[in-house]
């Protein structure tokens, strides 16, 4: 799973003190002007436009998008529920 | 059931994406060999003549194919050589349908019995079938290159009209074959059907290497011919 | 135009004196006159007087000595750039250059076709056309451009596309309403046109204002939802008299090849079914440039009814049932098209002239966000300023000033597989192509600041209190060529041979989009990344490489070597050989378009198939939902019988109806339809190689 975000976000930045992404197996991705990695890496994911207007946003293994805020951290709840 | 066997039959040719096979459907179009006629325009020929030449397909390695582009292709058109000889055919397209695509057989219309099983099982979504000659035995042997009884034609259109699937009919157009009162009167004799299309005949490689020199109408003729056709079989009477 | 001058030697005479005679460009005889090198060098150069006479009496010894009868003005000057090279006096040299055309360079242009374009047809207005830039092509390499941009150019690291118009922009976009509000007003002209009360004078207007805007820019003029926009003039009308306007309209666009240099008119009309979001709250203006007092949301019947018969149109084709070549029809897809009654026997209908044949292109604008269409398919979002404009819609007004093209499978030959390298390079040849863009900025920028009495008096008049070219608004277009072959040379597979390949392919599109919003933001300019219409560019990088990396191009340049018709990969498409679905191909491409704000599009080729009509709807339909996809077009391609004057689908060497060879091929060119006998050479490869739908058997 790679999580999309970008520097100075508060939303981005909630899940990522919220949550131990690296022990769930998730990549973060930080966009930013100097990052074509990250960049190149969500228009695989034909996911370009959708980050313009909104960040962060949760990929699964099976390509498909989280873009909701709520949504994505439901899911990472339970996913660390789980690991423990 | 024993009459239709489980095997399914060799699979000689295979399209990933047609536009131009199944009006309004994005579909896949695999082609089964052999043939019962002989029609001297036929461009699948080697399909009919010379099967053994191509390669077997196998259904698995074509479902696979088909898997990532569930969301694209709608079904898959089902055409030869003529399909409807082989009794393993609704084998064959019980596995497509498992595999969540629609089907769509094209038929030249001499088998109307699995015909009719086929449409029976609810086991096709649209059928083409082609009308090679009004329905008169000189006429339709000539545009068939074999001896037809046409009553087994007469039998399979009726069956596609008796509405329980959609379909629709096909007639090539060969200037030597068929004068403009032939296609004419293939269009009275189908009155009350859907629609029936007139497509060119392509002289580039028929079956009869005579018809090679053969030319066909233009499009406009073809044209007008096919409004002909159009206002004959939408006519009352 | 050179003028030549008369060398006689006077036999009885040992003496320097010469009987020397000029034949000058007014067509009158001069006398030898050595001064006149002196002045030349005087007041073109900055020599001194000394030097500059002691010159002129080198080159006098030169011409005695030789005991030549005959010798042309040209060569007098080529002598004295000689010896200011002994000198080392470079820069004199550079100013001193005389800029024209060998004999035998002429005489190949003016009887042989010009295959550098397929636009322009052959005959003494395009060959004039062809002089002249040619001498602008020099002028610009040595008088606008940087040596360095200039060489990178002679070179073919990069592409500096139209110099032979280096003193227009590159490409303009409008809308109707400035022609509604303001009437016909050219400068230079003698009479004004108050503005259109009818349509066939509003269709008046917009032909002579195309025509005028192509004399002042070099590429595509492009118009704004042109049936809406002519809505409020078609009320009451009959869809007889809409079908008869809107043959006028395109034949008027399509027979535009007596224009400037025999060239037509590169005209793009955008289309749409629904009215855009954010035209619909607008106050229409009709008949007499008065408002109606209703918005364009009210027009919608009329704006369908004009759409509709502009597309019966296209469908007939011309005269002999051949499609248009121009203008091209784009339609736009917003998300309210899906809620617009009648949209799909709509995209049936244009989805029929797509299979039959083959102009439509289906623009994509996904989302709410606004987009506005540019000339070049230069969509943006409407940011506040924007939709400000969109209130008023003939503020709307957008051009790219220059167009730079990028050689990316060199930068892979040069960094030799090695990543760093590699993206260095594309930093600085990012870096080069914004240096052209700032050289030509500058360039337009001293034209421009001439106003009346300059030569783009046209892109200055400001009717509504901003010039017509609002240049701090412009766009500076960035286009590359063959990523294909850049991921191919250093991944070692092509892109449509892996996923891993693909995704190279993106990094390298995400870096370069990168580095133009870096370069944007640190010059206050917008540099967007553009899918070059490569039509010669991609043959010439290819032949250049060819020649300077020979071991590296000869493994990736596709076509055929041997006959010379070779070419890369156009921008970031995918091989257009490779065995791909058409459903990959518009999901793959796709993939880039996001990171590619101008003129994006995927082909697809029929060939000879000739699809059913509602199953391209059916297609066009999931690309919309199910991919980023920007633009796609359907390309089916004809033969066109000389003889018989019929037409068959597919390209054949012998006419299928009476089976004479003297026939034609039409296909799609980059982006316009044209006849096959006018491509360059690596077109003719890309053409051999072209993959097409229906050969999968
Ligand atoms: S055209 Fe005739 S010969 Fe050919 S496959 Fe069809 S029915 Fe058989
Ligand atoms: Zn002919």
């Amino acid at each position: 799973m790679t999580l999309f975000t970008k520097r100075l976000c508060s939303a981005c930045q909630e899940i990522k003190n919220s949550f131990d992404l690296e022990a769930l197996g998730i990549k973060v991705e930080e966009l930013g002007p100097d990052n074509p990695d990250a960049l190149a890496h969500l228009a695989w994911h034909e996911l370009v436009e959708d980050a313009q207007k909104n960040l962060p946003i949760l990929v699964l293994n099976d390509s498909s998008a989280i873009t909701d805020m709520l949504e994505i951290k439901n899911l990472l709840m339970r996913l660390s529920r789980k690991k423990k | 059931m024993s009459k239709y066997p489980n095997h399914i039959p060799p699979i000689k040719g295979f399209i990933e994406t047609s536009f131009s096979d199944w009006p309004g459907m994005v579909c896949a179009v695999i082609f089964l060999p052999y043939c019962n006629l002989r029609c001297p325009f036929c461009h699948n020929h080697v399909l009919v003549l010379n099967p053994d030449s191509l390669e077997n397909i196998s259904l698995q390695s074509i479902l696979d194919r088909l898997k990532p582009f569930k969301d694209w292709i709608d079904g898959v058109c089902i055409t030869g050589g003529e399909p409807t000889i082989h009794r393993g055919l609704p084998g064959l397209i019980r596995k497509i349908r498992s595999a969540g695509l629609m089907v769509k057989l094209d038929t030249n219309g001499t088998q109307p019995e699995i015909l009719n099983y086929l449409i029976s099982e609810g086991l096709l979504d649209f059928v083409a079938m082609d009308v090679k000659a009004p329905l008169n035995d000189s006429k339709y042997t000539r545009a068939s290159g074999v001896y037809v009884p046409v009553e087994i034609i007469r039998e399979s259109i009726e069956t596609l009209m008796s509405g329980r699937v959609q379909y629709m009919f096909r007639t090539t157009v060969v200037p030597s074959l068929h004068s403009r009162d032939d296609i004419l009167e293939i269009a009275r004799m189908l009155k009350g059907a859907l629609g029936l299309t007139l497509q060119n005949f392509n002289p580039k490689d028929p079956l009869d290497p005579q018809m090679r020199k053969e030319k066909p109408y233009s499009d406009e003729a073809l044209c007008l011919l096919q409004k002909e056709v159009d206002r004959v079989m939408k006519s009352k009477n | 135009m050179g003028s030549v001058l008369k060398l006689k030697k006077d036999s009885s005479s040992e003496t320097t004196d010469m009987a020397l005679f000029v034949h000058r460009s007014d067509e009158a005889l001069d006398s030898w006159n050595r001064e006149r090198i002196v002045e030349a060098l005087i007041r073109e150069t900055c020599i001194d007087h000394d030097t500059a006479r002691a010159i002129s009496k080198e080159v006098e010894e030169i011409i005695m000595a030789s005991g030549i009868s005959t010798i042309t003005a040209p060569l007098i000057r080529e002598l004295v750039d000689a010896k200011l090279i002994e000198r080392g006096l470079e820069r004199a040299r550079k100013m001193h250059t005389r800029l024209g055309v060998p004999l035998f360079d002429v005489d190949q242009m003016i009887t042989h076709p010009n295959k550098e374009n397929a636009n322009v047809p052959h005959g003494p207005e395009a060959t004039n056309l062809t002089l002249a830039e040619s001498i602008k092509k020099e002028y610009a390499l040595l008088n606008v451009f940087s040596r360095e941009v200039g060489e990178a150019h002679m070179h073919g690291t990069i592409h500096l596309h139209d110099l032979g118009f280096i003193d227009r922009p590159y490409c303009s976009g409008q809308s109707l309403e400035y022609l509604k509000k303001f009437g016909l007003n050219l400068p230079n002209s003698l009479a004004m046109a108050k503005p259109a009360k009818h349509p066939e004078v509003l269709l008046a207007h917009m032909v002579k204002f195309g025509a005028a805007l192509q004399s002042n820019f070099a590429g595509a003029i492009g118009w704004d939802a042109v049936n809406l926009f002519f809505a409020p003039y078609l009320v009451g009308m009959t869809d007889r008299e809409m079908k008869q306007l809107a043959q006028m309209l395109i034949f008027e666009f399509s027979q535009q090849a007596v224009a400037r240099g025999g060239q037509a008119i590169f005209t793009d009309i955008n289309l749409y079914w629904e009215v855009p979001k954010h035209f619909a709250d607008v106050p229409a203006i009709g008949p007499g440039g008065e408002y109606t007092g209703k918005t364009y949301a009210e027009y919608e019947k009329e704006a369908q009814r004009f759409v509709w018969q502009l597309f019966e149109v296209f469908k007939e084709g011309d005269g002999a049932g051949r499609p248009f070549f121009f203008p091209k029809p784009l339609v736009h897809i917003t998300d309210k098209f899906f809620q617009t009654p009648g949209h799909l026997s709509f995209l049936n209908h244009i989805c029929d002239v797509a299979a039959e044949k083959g102009n439509t292109y289906f623009v994509f604008d996904r989302g709410d966000t606004a987009k506005i269409s540019e000339c070049c398919r230069l969509s943006f979002k409407l940011e506040r300023s924007d939709l400000e404009d969109a209130k008023e819609p003939w503020r709307m007004r957008y051009s790219a000033i220059q167009n730079v093209t990028l050689n990316l499978p060199r930068l892979s030959f040069m960094a030799k597989r090695d990543d760093t390298r590699l993206f260095d390079k594309i930093a600085d040849i990012m870096e080069l192509a914004v240096r052209a863009h700032l050289e030509k900025r500058s360039f337009i920028e001293r034209l421009l600041s001439h106003e009346e009495s300059g030569p783009l008096t046209l892109l200055n008049m400001d009717t509504d209190g901003t010039p017509y070219l609002r240049l701090n608004r412009s766009t500076y277009l960035i286009g590359m060529v063959g990523l294909n072959e850049l991921t191919q040379y250093h991944t070692g597979e092509e892109m449509h041979e892996s996923t891993e390949a693909t995704r190279f392919g993106l990094k390298v599109i995400a870096h370069m989009k990168l580095l133009a919003d870096h370069f944007s933001r640190r010059f206050g300019m917008r540099f967007v990344l553009e899918q070059t219409p490569a039509e010669s560019t991609a043959h010439r990088f290819a032949r250049l490489d060819l020649t300077y990396y020979p071991d590296e191009a000869s493994q990736v340049v596709k076509g055929n070597p041997a006959q010379g018709e070779v070419y890369y990969t156009n921008s970031t498409l995918y091989n257009v050989s490779a065995p791909m679905n058409p459903i990959h191909r518009v999901k793959y491409e796709g993939r880039f378009h996001p990171l590619i704000e101008a003129g994006a599009l995927t082909h697809i080729w029929l060939g000879e198939a000739r699809p059913s009509a509602p199953s391209l709807a059916n297609f066009v339909i999931k690309t919309f939902n199910r991919t980023k996809n920007d633009q796609i077009a359907f390309s089916p391609e004809f033969t066109c019988c000389n003889d018989c004057g019929k037409l068959d689908r597919g390209i054949h060497d012998r006419c299928t109806y009476c089976k004479s060879r003297n026939v034609d091929g039409i296909t799609r060119i980059t982006g316009y339809f044209t006849r096959i006998s006018s491509w360059n050479k690596g077109k003719l490869g890309e053409l051999k190689d072209r993959y097409r739908n229906h050969e999968y058997l």
